[in-house]
């Protein structure tokens, strides 16, 4: 059994200060890496030594697997953890740590070659006697055989980056004619986010929901599945909202997706945290999507239901410790949903809205988590994903963790930038989300609420006073006040008594 | 001082006046006694008691305000002097295609002259590892195009003109 002193975090934002926190917690001391946009980042100020890999653009800096290994043999760290997302899933990375003397923090580098290449994971889990979408098998590389594969599974199809993963390189093509246009962003967007630009097809589910399953797996040949995430509020392919349990699955289902998920594990020998996606029917019919090989983002649902924290138990599974329970351990306790707060624009499409957060306050209080990255006064970069902050909720119950959530969202300030937090209020009071019934398309589908006139009035007063202040503040009039703020100085000023 | 504000469909007509320790706000004919204590960019109002926080941030003559978990563009003109009532409208003509985020102009889908479809994609930018196509505004030709693929944009940078 190997004690990891240090561990070099291969990535930046709220998952590297997650990882921080863990580091800390278990005596562990963390090394972070930074791009030159990233000098000042939360995760540089947290970790107790920084290295700084090259500009900005992540292909400069997260993504040179050669600079963080430098780092972290510079730095002595004993092990690295690569978070998700820029080298989470790079198998040649993964072997280049193992050829430098590091301990990668996730499964061997040839399973995550077959896993982590969708369409050979899609023939893993056939083997193992998973059901999988009718699609292709094999990765396609020309727009010949993509329109050749989409025609004979039949339209709407989806297309996929076959390196892909967190919605980018993803299409749906409801018709033949959106076709070509669509492949040709999916694979301009695969190219830029993996590297890669290979595409496969799949048949479109109808009304899915997506539910996936997380697992563990030590190097002791012990596997366990930690139930099921419910991630069906998505835009763009992309998950905003998580929740565990799902109000869909049942207890049967739910034993049946956890046993096929740790059958995959098991047929490939699996090692460290994964997580395996099914589409699951309106009929409740699941179908194995893929399989995610590292930490997945919506971890803490999971991790509030059955008390166990994900990241201490890769790093446990990583220096060769057993798993600490069995199977029949594990239970789901209350409920737990995770918002994704991104900084986007909800009113126009989703536009990532960078720039400086000028005032932040974050919600707490009873059963509320907020796994930031940022803080007031931050700027958020054009180079990587929106993700700001993840919130979750903890509740007996979904109708409790809604409430708090709901109560979370409300008490949630973040001015400069905007973000989709609106859309979270909006979504948690509709009857649809409180009702559990709901598939993959019902962000595109949530009907706009006006504002309401009494809110709108309110707003005009703060608007038309702030505007008064700085009219006042302008004017050109003798001041005493010193070097208070403008808008006080306009309420305070003498002499201005009912002026207009 | 009087103001005209528009957020969303509502324009509201408003006369705000300063005294000790207050303000007194006239909402279309509604008197309201308006206290205000502040920590920037947070203004805490209590109107006729009732209490609501703002987040506020300036953009230009708008002012982007945060309140019950809703943001609100809020657009000022001082109509104090203003002989004709309602201020400046925007003039009607050609539509201005402007970056919505600083970004990378991806691809340009058309070129100078060209006759578009209302929705028509006329140029894709890539933020963030997203890539956001630009829809044509209005059916129409492109009176001018000045994005060039490759080029770095800011946000409110025009990149092209239909009419």
């Amino acid at each position: 059994m190997r004690a990891f002193g240090k561990i070099l975090v291969a990535n930046r934002g709220e998952i590297a200060v997650r990882i921080i926190r863990a580091c800390r917690e278990m005596g562990i001391s963390p090394v972070a890496v930074h791009s030159e946009a990233d000098r000042g980042a939360l995760h540089v100020r947290m970790a107790d030594e920084s290295y700084l890999l090259g500009p900005g653009p992540s292909r400069e800096s997260y993504l040179r697997s050669d600079r963080v290994i430098e780092a972290a043999l510079r730095a002595s760290a004993e092990a690295v953890h690569p978070g998700y997302g820029f080298l989470a899933e790079n198998a040649d990375f993964a072997r280049d740590c193992v050829s430098a003397g590091l301990v990668f923090i996730g499964p061997r580098s040839d399973t995550m070659t077959l896993l982590g290449e969708k369409t050979s994971a899609r023939r893993a889990a056939v083997a193992a006697g998973l059901p999988v979408v009718p699609g292709t098998l094999e990765p396609l590389s020309d727009d010949a055989a993509i329109a050749r594969e989409a025609r004979a599974l039949g339209f709407p199809v989806m297309l996929k980056a076959a390196a892909g993963g967190g919605g980018k390189g993803m299409r749906l093509v409801a018709e033949p004619a959106e076709l070509a246009g669509a492949a040709a962003r999916a694979r301009s967007e695969a190219l830029s986010a993996f590297g890669d630009d290979r595409v496969y097809v799949e048949k479109a589910v109808a009304r899915p929901r997506h539910i996936e399953i997380q697992v563990l797996a030590d190097e002791h040949g012990h596997a366990v599945h930690l139930f099921e995430r419910e991630c069906s509020i998505q835009r763009r392919h992309q998950k905003v909202i998580e929740e565990s349990p799902s109000p869909f699955v049942t207890p049967a289902l739910r034993e049946r997706m956890g046993a096929l998920a740790v059958a995959l594990v098991r047929s490939t020998g699996y090692v460290n945290a994964g997580t395996l996606e099914f589409l699951v029917g309106q009929d409740g019919a699941p179908y194995f999507l893929e399989m995610n090989t590292r930490l997945q983002v919506e971890h803490p649902v999971t991790e509030m239901v059955t008390g166990l924290d994900l990241v201490k138990l890769q790093i446990r599974i990583a220096q060769g410790e057993p798993l600490p329970f069995r199977q029949e351990d594990l239970v789901q306790r209350g409920h737990a949903i995770e918002c994704r707060v991104y900084a986007e624009d909800p009113d126009q499409g989703f536009l990532p809205s960078p720039g400086r957060i000028l005032g932040l306050r974050s919600p707490g209080g009873p059963g509320i988590r907020d796994d930031s990255g940022v803080f007031a006064g931050y700027d958020v970069s054009v180079h990587y994903d929106p993700l700001l902050s993840k919130l979750i909720a903890h509740g007996d119950d979904r109708t409790q963790a809604i409430a708090r959530m709901a109560r979370a969202v409300a008490e949630y300030q973040i001015v400069g930038i905007r973000t989709n937090l609106p859309l979270f209020a909006r979504v948690l009071r509709s009857a649809a989300f409180q009702s559990g019934d709901f598939d993959t398309s019902f962000l595109a589908t949530l009907p706009v609420e006006p504002k309401s006139r009494a809110a709108s009035e309110t707003a005009a007063i703060v608007g038309a006073i702030c505007s008064f202040r700085d009219r006042q503040a302008q004017a050109p009039v003798v001041s005493s006040a010193g070097d208070t703020s403008a808008w006080w100085r306009a309420g305070l000023r003498e002499g201005q008594r009912d002026r207009a | 001082m009087i103001f005209e504000a528009t957020t969303g469909e509502q324009t509201f007509r408003l006369d705000v006046r300063a005294h000790e320790g207050h303000y007194t706000v006239d909402l279309d004919g509604r008197k309201l006694r308006v206290e205000v204590s502040e920590s920037p960019p947070f203004l805490v109002l209590s109107i006729d008691g009732r209490i609501h926080e703002a987040g506020v941030f300036r953009r230009g003559s708008t002012f982007e305000v945060a309140l019950a978990g809703e943001l609100f563009e809020v657009l000022l003109l001082d109509v104090t002097r203003a002989a004709a009532p309602g201020g400046v409208r925007p003039a009607s003509g050609p539509s201005r295609v402007v970056a919505p985020m600083p970004g990378k102009v991806a691809r340009v889908l058309v070129s100078q002259g060209e006759a578009v479809a209302a929705g028509a994609g006329l140029l894709v930018i890539e933020a963030m590892k997203m890539e956001n196509e630009l829809r044509a505004p209005r059916a129409g030709t492109v009176l001018e195009l000045l994005a060039r693929e490759g080029q770095a944009v800011e946000s409110g940078a025009l990149l092209a003109v239909v009419g």
